[in-house]
């Protein structure tokens, strides 16, 4: 297959860096020994991106640092093959330190937003209300960050999608309608979408407006300079605060480049935006100060456990926009803090992903993977993080420095998603589905939700056995108003080094309960604008 | 080094080398500078016959072709892993490719090449369901990477109904 895009669809990286974007790193020519700059951001992606547009719009000289490689559209051929190597964390293949949770993260310019599926949600009330009460986040209110997220809401193109939903969606619809259960629809961060699938796998015609098409050209219009294919190794730290960063040149699955030499970056502020596995991992490489102990506990990832359904009908799930409706029903019927709630939505698929997902091997899975057009999935996004039997994972560094996640799936948690697995059984087959079976090594396809939840309600829920995915990693890096909660104040300073700052998705205190994006770019926005104004005394914003 | 890593499979797996009685050096690495040596090539080509088992071609000749195709695929997609996931991966078909170990971890007693589909299957399904942490990391490990490579390629997606990238 040859791509076409080059001649039809503008490509913006493309044609920044023929206007003279300044790039290093990997194809664009090797990286200077020493650079100083006023800010030196760690990441690339949902909080790195916002961060880097304010800061260059206040003046400020800003070096962005980036692991993974810088692709756009002319390279998206919607092709697994090609994005899960070259996008992701560990080729879409990071998991948990017991292997139980996969765990897929963006590694490339705009990480995560690169190749999210574009749901765009505000951080819900009752989780602000929650760390208000028990993280000393007092100003982190409704009414307080209402105009951060519609600022980002503005600039990001943020809106109802109204285009129809496609089947694997509308499954989520009819099941709940006919339940008498609420669903509505998904916000989308997307300007002239094609409708086509494959957000996963990046964008190729740029309609999704992840960082990499947004405030990542805005911040190198404006001088900024990029360094990618760097690995941030460690922070410099003396006399009470962070002296430089000391980055490596890396190939595409990581390994240092031989023979490279490391680069030293001098700044004025340092800002770690790496996500919520790398930031903290970053810190604890570095030694910065950690007098309570803090730094990479508290690590949520909503694990997600997944039902698939056959219908008579084709359903085609790859094709259409991904996720466009929700239902919160089950994070309402209990208390934030009680058993675990659940968010569901209806998720793309395609070859790879459904094939390493499902579960079984040899004619068995012969047989249901051809049964794929006719295949529809929900999942269950856990919210973890909010009552004392769910205190997330702990970030860990393997003997190379690289950082491994510790999660373990206790009962609490596995509780939860056993009644995840009845919900979602009950919707499909409420929306008429031939056959359900939730991902679980010892389910079977059941032919009626008698049978069904029967079967749910027997399976050992244990890990390894349940199959467990997660795209959302939050926390490690907690915001508190108490130096003893947290790694960073409630401005994103870190506590004990003033130069420092966390602005990305492992600044919660718990998980959001909802998919993180636009959490993340509206604390973001607060933050980097705060972080302007103290640093040059001029109040800048995202959109006029 | 070596010892510590291979320990990260898990407390079963580090219990099971020492029932097999062999030290790290009577093991064959699985991977070399992250390709697949002789050794790993074995065994995944026996997962692949038992993983793919109704996937594959029938003919002989077709599915020996089909085999090394998977084998040059599987051979990019652990290319791409990081040095920690490509390190477990070597040590993991390293005991896989010693007898005791394969009886250990995989409970085959035929070696891969001589194994039957039916012999792997019934060894793969009770690797699932073992209580044994790293019984079930090994075959989710080999199971998955064999998916990832095969249905990677367009040549697959025919088994699955999946019409490709919409044209743009």
């Amino acid at each position: 297959m040859t791509s076409t895009t080059a001649s039809t669809i503008p490509d913006p990286i493309r044609s920044g860096l023929q206007r003279g974007w300044r790039v290093r790193g990997g194809a664009h020519g090797p990286l200077p020994a020493r650079i100083t700059c006023d800010v030196a951001i760690i990441g690339s992606g949902a909080g790195a991106g916002i961060t880097a547009e304010l800061l260059t719009h206040a003046g400020l000289q800003v070096v962005l640092v980036e692991e993974g490689p810088l692709k756009s559209s002319s390279d998206f051929r919607q092709l697994e093959s090609e994005a899960y190597p070259s996008l992701y964390q560990e080729s879409a293949g990071r998991k948990t330190a017991d292997k139980a949770i996969t765990i897929l993260q963006g590694r490339c310019v705009g990480g995560s937003t690169t190749v999210n599926w574009t749901s765009s949600f505000r951080t819900p009330p009752t989780t602000l209300e929650h760390w208000q009460q028990h993280f000393g986040l007092t100003d982190y209110t409704e009414a307080a960050l209402a105009p951060w997220f519609a600022q980002a809401e503005q600039r990001l193109n943020i809106g109802p999608w109204l285009t129809p939903a496609n089947r694997n969606n509308e499954v989520l619809r009819a099941g709940a309608r006919r339940l008498g259960i609420s669903a509505a629809g998904i916000q989308r961060n997307v300007k002239g979408c094609w409708n086509l699938g494959s957000c996963g796998m990046g964008c190729p015609t740029n309609a999704k407006q992840s960082m990499l098409v947004t405030t990542i050209p805005t911040a190198l219009d404006r001088g900024a300079t990029l360094l990618v294919e760097t690995r941030a190794d460690a922070f410099v730290v003396g006399h009470g605060q962070v002296q430089a960063l000391v980055c490596t040149p890396v190939a595409g699955n990581g390994a240092p480049v031989h023979g490279a030499a490391p680069t030293r970056i001098v700044a004025r502020h340092f800002v770690v935006a790496g996500g919520a596995i790398n930031s903290p991992a970053l810190l604890m490489r570095s030694g910065v100060p950690d007098p309570h102990r803090l730094l990479g506990k508290r690590t949520f990832l909503h694990p997600v456990v997944i039902s698939a359904a056959t219908f008579d009908e084709r359903v085609e799930a790859w094709s259409g926009a991904p996720q466009t409706l929700y239902s919160d029903h089950f994070l309402h019927s209990q208390p934030i803090d009680g058993p675990m709630g659940y968010k569901l939505e209806a998720p793309p698929m395609h070859p790879v992903i459904v094939s390493t997902t499902l579960t079984g091997h040899g004619q068995a899975q012969a047989d249901l993977l051809k049964q794929f057009p006719q295949t529809q999935g929900l999942l269950a996004l856990l919210r973890d993080g909010f009552h004392a039997d769910s205190p997330g994972g702990t970030v860990q560094l393997r003997d190379d420095g690289s950082p491994v996640l510790d999660y373990p799936l206790n009962d609490y948690v596995m509780d939860g998603a056993r009644r995840a697995f009845l919900s979602m059984a009950e919707i499909q087959f409420a929306a008429g589905a031939r056959q359900v079976s939730p991902v679980h090594e010892m389910a079977r396809q059941y032919t009626s939700w008698a049978q069904a939840r029967e079967a749910i309600q027997a399976l050992p829920m244990k890990p390894l056995l349940t199959r467990v995915v997660s795209a959302h990693v939050m926390g490690g890096c907690a915001m508190a108003g108490h130096e003893r909660q947290g790694v960073v104040r409630p401005d994103g300073v870190h506590w004990q080094l003033a130069n420092l700052s966390v602005h990305d998705g492992s600044l919660f205190p718990t998980s959001i309960g909802a998919n993180p994006q636009l959490s993340v770019y509206g604390v973001a926005n607060r933050l980097a604008t705060g972080l302007a104004m103290s640093l040059t005394g001029r109040d800048v914003q995202l959109v006029a | 080094m070596e010892r510590r890593s291979l320990l990260k499979l898990g407390v079963g797996a580090a219990a099971l080398l020492a029932l097999a009685g062999g030290g790290v050096a009577l093991f064959q690495p699985g991977l070399a500078a992250g390709r697949l040596t002789d050794s790993g090539k074995r065994v995944f080509e026996a997962v692949a016959r038992a993983v793919l088992d109704g996937s594959l071609p029938r003919a002989a000749s077709e599915q020996r072709a089909a085999l090394s195709a998977q084998l040059k695929r599987l051979d990019d997609v652990i290319l791409a892993f990081p040095a920690a996931v490509q390190a477990e991966l070597s040590q993991l078909l390293a005991i896989l490719s010693n007898g005791a170990g394969r009886r250990l971890l995989a409970g085959l007693s035929t070696d891969w090449p001589d194994a039957s589909v039916a012999e792997i299957q019934a060894a793969f399904d009770d690797m699932r369901l073992s209580g044994l942490a790293a019984r079930q990391q090994a075959y989710h490990a080999l199971r998955d990477l064999t998916n990832a490579a095969f249905y990677a390629d367009a040549s697959a997606w025919r088994l699955m109904g999946y019409p490709g990238p919409r044209p743009i």
